[in-house]
């Protein structure tokens, strides 16, 4: 039984970073936006989280800063894509390899180290106990006592679905993603809506990079974001950003996660850390051979 | 026949334009000091060929693109509109020629894009969004229903669906640019009825057309552009077609067919009993078939979504038919690769962009296409390319088509589009095939270029080549082909002499599926 | 030709706004950035063994370079590029652990046991878009992961040495290594050969003329009678090939045994240079030289000036975007520019 509840928090702990990023990946995708910076976002948010909290002893400030490191790599995507109309996939990719420089630099020139930081004066973000509910067996043992930022990322996903679809923000959102000069001949401007969505993209993933240096483990490492923006990218391709899809495909990552870390006392760790990714190509091989199956009689 | 005029002189002038000017580079004047008025109340016509700077002058106005100098007066005051939204807050609005809706949204969230009425916390109310737009549809008689989605719509009711948007923004001062365009000829006495009732009420219309006729029906005045300066501006009850023609283009202009009888050779192109399903079994074609003889020259008409683009994507191997074959020179192509096909077929394509060449690659590389793949002079050894053969080639086509172009290493982006469709044939028809597709190759042109491209068809059915060419241009299908199919719901419903029919016939065929009367 | 002088002068101008904002990044933390960039060019350009040094690391940017510039510019997006030098290192690795030629039959064997690795681990991603409709671009990022964990493993277990403190394979047979002529590595000779050919292929021939034009609009090139799924699998197999003999050339000309962390940056260093060389091969391989340059120089610099020689990392990745950045807004100011010198002439 144990082993059980420790599955289902080791999933819900690995699916929240994954989940925050999707959900801000998904706000890029319905505007339009070929957005593959979250895994940038992410880095910098873990990085500057670890900085904030640290340099002002409180988990709160740690939080900001970290989204504020994250708006930072927003920024730019803003300025470069939005404003210059540089393509977007580069300047993904240009803004990831940025991040990682940045971040591996201001490790150094900062904490004056190579590798990680890792020191007892970094607050981390606290959990949140729940005095009568972890009385309930099971259930209590699993929703009591979660961070912070997993509550978070369940509210966020409650609040995306709702502003997608019912609002005059979603509305226009979508309509910037669906037909771009439509929305600007009515009147709305399509870049305004796409600098919005990448501003709350980068907000989203500033929570799930604070989750991965002030939540998960209390330190920061170079490259830490280890990828997880890749996944969460094709999380929001796999549901075509829908929120509640990509809740449900996060949690089926943790999942893999999660239960690489369990197998470890019978694989090589090696290829208990390949799961995700191979359920990722999994996940990835049904959506497509979904889609080929309509795509193939539509010519 | 015009409408009689029913206005006074005094009417006021709701917008001036003047001395505008308009330069897209690197050296394209599109516009050149035009000047224009148009008073209130009235069905104001911009007429010209493609590329007299209609479009442009009226996105400007529209303050899609800047001008590069003059003025436009609202009322007597100077405005500048940066941006659509503007426009339309000083009641001006523009339907595009291309529809410009989200075709997954359904027609009342289309509508109210952009003045979505709100409840809390940004939440679209939708019942009086609905309730809103149901008015607005009873006011004007549009018979719209406002929870269909605009992509199950007609292209006449999406048009409608755009004229409505302008009207809940409660614009006065209506711009359609080409409304005609994707309409068939039944369709369009319902639209021009929408817009005298809409004049009648007090709204201005510009209509922006080269459909003289219409024009000549519908509107008050009507002003001529050409070359992208203004010709003159003059009530409608004082011209006719053929003095706007020729204001249009400077000289006389001929409607009658140029093509001699030919004696038809023998059966070159054959579609036999093709059938086509969608995954949700709708029939895209339907039991087809089509001949064609060497010399002849044949036309599909049709409006677009009936059928066009599937044939095309059959004949030149993009799908595969669920029945039939499709046979050149007795050879079954049906399910043979695009490569195999193109030994018998030269293809010109619909969309020169994208299907028709490469933007971004060299003329010379453009016009190399498919040779190199079926003429070994093009290649040493294989694979290697024979770049002398490549140029000598690019400069013999250049001579025969007689292209106006810089270098043939230039980019093809940087020709006109008259010049580009003249690269895409050169390059076709010189692809000494049995068979030739085309498909609106004259799109987009200007009349100079038009009556060049017909003549280098009628020259392809001189060289006893079967020729397939689909048109929404009726005129360009009666001036040049020996027969017309009709395609309606993806079935040939008619299979008509060109000598022995007429446009209207045609017409009613293209939209009712049957002959008038049947 | 005027076309190409404009591109070229284009992309030097955003090098040189990014060198400026280095500059101003180095003021801002009290460092003298004459004196740094000095530091930084005299390192690496200053004497025969720093620059042979700089032709020698060049080598994993140019043939990760050229397989991304290959790829991007026929269409497919091959991403794999770190997991595909991974594994031509351990094929190569592999090789010289239990093979055994005389050097002349030997180097050519590791070569092409690299590419085969690395066309291996590609041609997985294509297939699996042929058969499946699985974009390559998530598949071949997925892929790095798993290789990397592959490769760690591989040298952990099977292929480890024993004895060693860290994960890592024994030494490949001497007659493995590249051999050096003085300070200059022939591993730079094998990538001017390999430049060479690519250029040939993608200039001269057929195919190269195929992949071009499919990449820039694959439609039209299907209408033409290209077959665009078979070249789809040549690119992606191609590609992967030059990553993989980037990483066997890793292994052969440097420490001879794959360690952990071999340098799959090289590999995404290699997507920055083509994406500043917009896919041009001559570009592509004259950027590889310049960002290893860039990259030897870094540790000389941090010697001389102290700056931290990661502020190269950063600086690479603001020249890309400053580049690409550049080239769109100097394309756009220009067309400003001939619009009002045509407007001039209309009014003169």
């Amino acid at each position: 039984m144990t082993i059980f509840i420790g599955l289902i928090n080791g999933m819900i702990s690995a699916a929240t970073p994954i989940l925050l990023s999707a959900l801000g990946g998904a706000l890029t995708y319905y505007a339009g936006i070929f957005n593959i910076a979250m895994e940038g976002m992410m880095l910098s948010g873990a990085f500057f989280a670890v900085l904030g909290s640290y340099y002002f002893g409180n988990w709160l400030i740690g939080m900001l800063f970290g989204i504020l490191g994250a708006l930072l790599i927003a920024g730019i995507f803003i300025l470069f894509s939005v404003v210059l109309k540089v393509d977007e996939f580069v300047t993904g990719v240009g803004l990831n390899m940025f991040s990682v420089g940045l971040t591996t630099y201001l490790l150094r020139q900062i904490f004056k180290v190579k590798g990680a930081f890792t020191d007892p004066g970094i607050y981390s973000v606290p959990k949140i106990r729940l005095p009568f509910i972890e009385k309930i067996p099971f259930v209590g043992d699993i929703i009591s006592d979660q961070n912070l930022i997993v509550w978070i990322a369940f509210i966020a996903t409650l609040l995306v679905n709702y502003f997608v679809f019912k609002t005059q923000f979603g509305l226009r959102l979508r309509a910037a993603g669906y037909n771009r000069i439509c929305l600007d001949t009515s009147g709305v401007s399509s870049n305004k809506i796409k600098t919005v969505s990448l501003l709350l993209c980068a907000v989203l993933c500033g929570f799930a990079g604070t989750y991965l240096s002030l939540g998960y483990v209390t330190l920061f490492s170079e490259n830490m974001s280890a990828g997880r923006g890749w996944i969460s990218l094709a999380a929001v391709i796999l549901v075509s950003g829908n929120p509640i899809g990509i809740a449900l495909v996060s949690l089926l990552f943790g999942l893999a996660d999660g239960l690489g870390l369990y197998l470890q006392h019978i694989f090589p760790s090696q290829f208990t850390s390949m799961l995700p990714y191979i359920a990722t190509l999994a996940a990835l091989f049904f959506y497509s051979v979904n889609n080929k199956k309509k795509m193939e009689v539509k010519l | 026949m015009t409408e009689s005029v029913r206005r006074d002189d005094n009417l006021t002038s709701l917008i001036e334009i003047n001395h505008l000017v308009k330069i897209f580079p690197p050296n394209v004047v599109a516009l050149n000091d035009v000047s224009v008025d148009f008073q209130e109340g009235e069905i104001h016509a911009i007429v010209g060929e493609n590329g007299a700077g209609k479009s442009t002058l009226m996105k400007i106005l529209y303050g899609m693109i800047p001008a590069d100098s003059g003025e436009i007066l609202y009322r007597g005051k100077p405005i500048h509109f940066a941006n659509p939204g503007e426009a339309i807050r000083s009641k001006i609005g523009m339907v595009h020629q291309e529809i410009l809706l989200i075709p997954q949204y359904t027609v009342w969230e289309n509508v109210i894009l952009g003045m979505e009425p709100l409840g809390k916390f940004n939440r679209i109310h939708r019942d009086l969004a609905r309730k809103q737009v149901q008015d607005r549809i009873d006011e004007f008689q549009f018979n719209l229903d406002p929870d269909a989605k605009v992509e199950d719509l007609s292209v006449a009711a999406r048009q409608k669906v755009e004229i409505l948007k302008l009207l809940y923004r409660d614009v006065t001062f209506l711009i359609l640019d080409e409304p005609t365009a994707v309409l068939t000829p039944q369709e369009i006495p319902q639209l021009f009825d929408e817009l005298r009732r809409l004049r009648n009420n007090g709204h201005t219309i510009a209509f922006i057309s080269h459909h003289l006729d219409e024009v000549l029906e519908l509107s008050d005045r009507i002003s001529v552009l050409r070359k992208g300066k203004k010709v003159a501006t003059i009530p409608a009850s004082q011209t006719s077609e053929s003095l706007l023609a020729e204001m249009m283009v400077g000289r006389e202009v001929v409607f009658e067919s140029i093509k001699e009888t030919v004696r038809p050779g023998k059966l070159i192109f054959r579609l036999q009993n093709i059938r086509l399903q969608s995954p949700n079994k709708k029939k895209l074609l339907d039991d087809v078939n089509i001949e064609v003889k060497a010399g002849e020259i044949v036309g599909i008409a049709g409006v677009e979504g009936n059928g066009q683009l599937e044939l095309v994507e059959v004949i030149t191997g993009l799908a595969t038919p669920d029945q039939g074959q499709l046979l050149i020179n007795g050879v079954n192509l049906t399910k043979a690769s695009i490569l195999e096909r193109r030994k018998y077929m030269a293809f010109v394509p619909q969309d020169r962009a994208l299907m028709g060449s490469c933007l971004n690659a060299s003329i010379k590389e453009n016009l190399i296409m498919t040779h190199y793949k079926l003429n070994p002079e093009f290649t040493r050894h294989g694979h290697i390319l024979n770049d002398k053969k490549s140029t000598e080639f690019a400069y013999e086509i250049r001579e025969k088509f007689d292209i106006q172009l810089h270098s043939i290493e230039d980019e093809m982006k940087s020709l006109s589009g008259g010049n580009q469709q003249k690269v895409i044939l050169g390059r076709e028809l010189l692809l000494s095939a049995p068979f030739i597709l085309l498909d609106q190759p004259t799109r987009g042109l200007d009349v100079g270029s038009i009556e060049y491209v017909h003549q280098q068809i009628i020259r392809m059915s001189k060289e006893n080549r079967a020729i397939l060419l689909l048109s929404s241009d009726l005129e360009e299908l009666f001036r040049i082909t020996d027969r017309i199919l009709v395609l309606h719901r993806g079935q040939i419903v008619a299979n008509l002499i060109t000598n022995e029919t007429n446009i209207n016939e045609v017409g009613y065929l293209m939209l009712e599926g049957a002959a008038h009367g049947a | 030709m005027a076309h190409n002088l404009r591109n070229i002068l284009i992309n030097l101008a955003g090098i040189l706004i990014a060198f400026l904002l280095g500059a101003v990044v180095m003021i801002f933390q009290g460092y003298n950035p004459l004196e740094t960039y000095e530091a930084l060019f005299g390192y690496s350009l200053g004497n025969t063994y720093s620059f042979m040094t700089v032709l020698k690391n060049s080598v994993p940017l140019i043939l990760t370079g050229l397989s991304a510039s290959v790829a991007f510019a026929s269409g497919p997006v091959n991403l794999g590029q770190p997991g595909q030098l991974l594994m031509g290192a351990l094929f190569a690795t592999v090789g010289g652990l239990y093979v055994n030629l005389p050097s002349v039959l030997m180097i050519p064997f590791l070569l092409v046991s690299a590419m085969v690795g690395g066309a291996l681990w590609s041609g997985i991603a294509g297939l699996l878009k042929r058969l499946f409709n699985m974009d390559e671009y998530i598949t071949t990022l997925m892929m790095n992961m798993i290789a990397d964990f592959f490769t760690y493993w591989a040298i952990t277990y099977p292929f480890f040495e024993k004895n060693a403190n860290h994960p890592q394979t024994p030494r490949i047979t001497k007659n493995g290594w590249m051999p050096e002529i003085g300070d200059f590595n022939t591993n730079f000779l094998v990538t001017l050969i390999v430049f060479v050919i690519i250029w040939f292929i993608f200039y001269r021939t057929t195919n190269g003329y195929e992949w071009r034009i499919s990449g820039k609009n694959s439609l039209f090139a299907r209408l033409g009678g290209v077959e665009i799924e078979k070249n789809y699998m040549h690119v992606m197999l191609l590609t992967g090939a030059l990553a993989g003999l980037a990483g066997g050339l890793i292994i052969m000309a440097g420490p001879h045994r794959f360690i952990k962390g071999l340098g799959a940056n090289y590999a995404w260093d290699g997507i920055m240079v083509s994406m500043v060389a917009n896919n041009g091969i001559v570009a592509t391989l004259i950027y590889g030289i310049f960002f290893s340059i860039l990259q030897t120089g870094a540790l000389g610099m941090e010697l001389i000036t102290q700056v931290p020689s990661e502020l190269i990392t950063v600086l690479q990745a603001v020249i890309v975007l400053v580049v690409v950045a550049s080239r769109g807004y100097f394309t756009l100011l220009l067309s400003k520019m001939m619009t009002k010198r045509k407007l001039k002439e209309r009014s003169a």
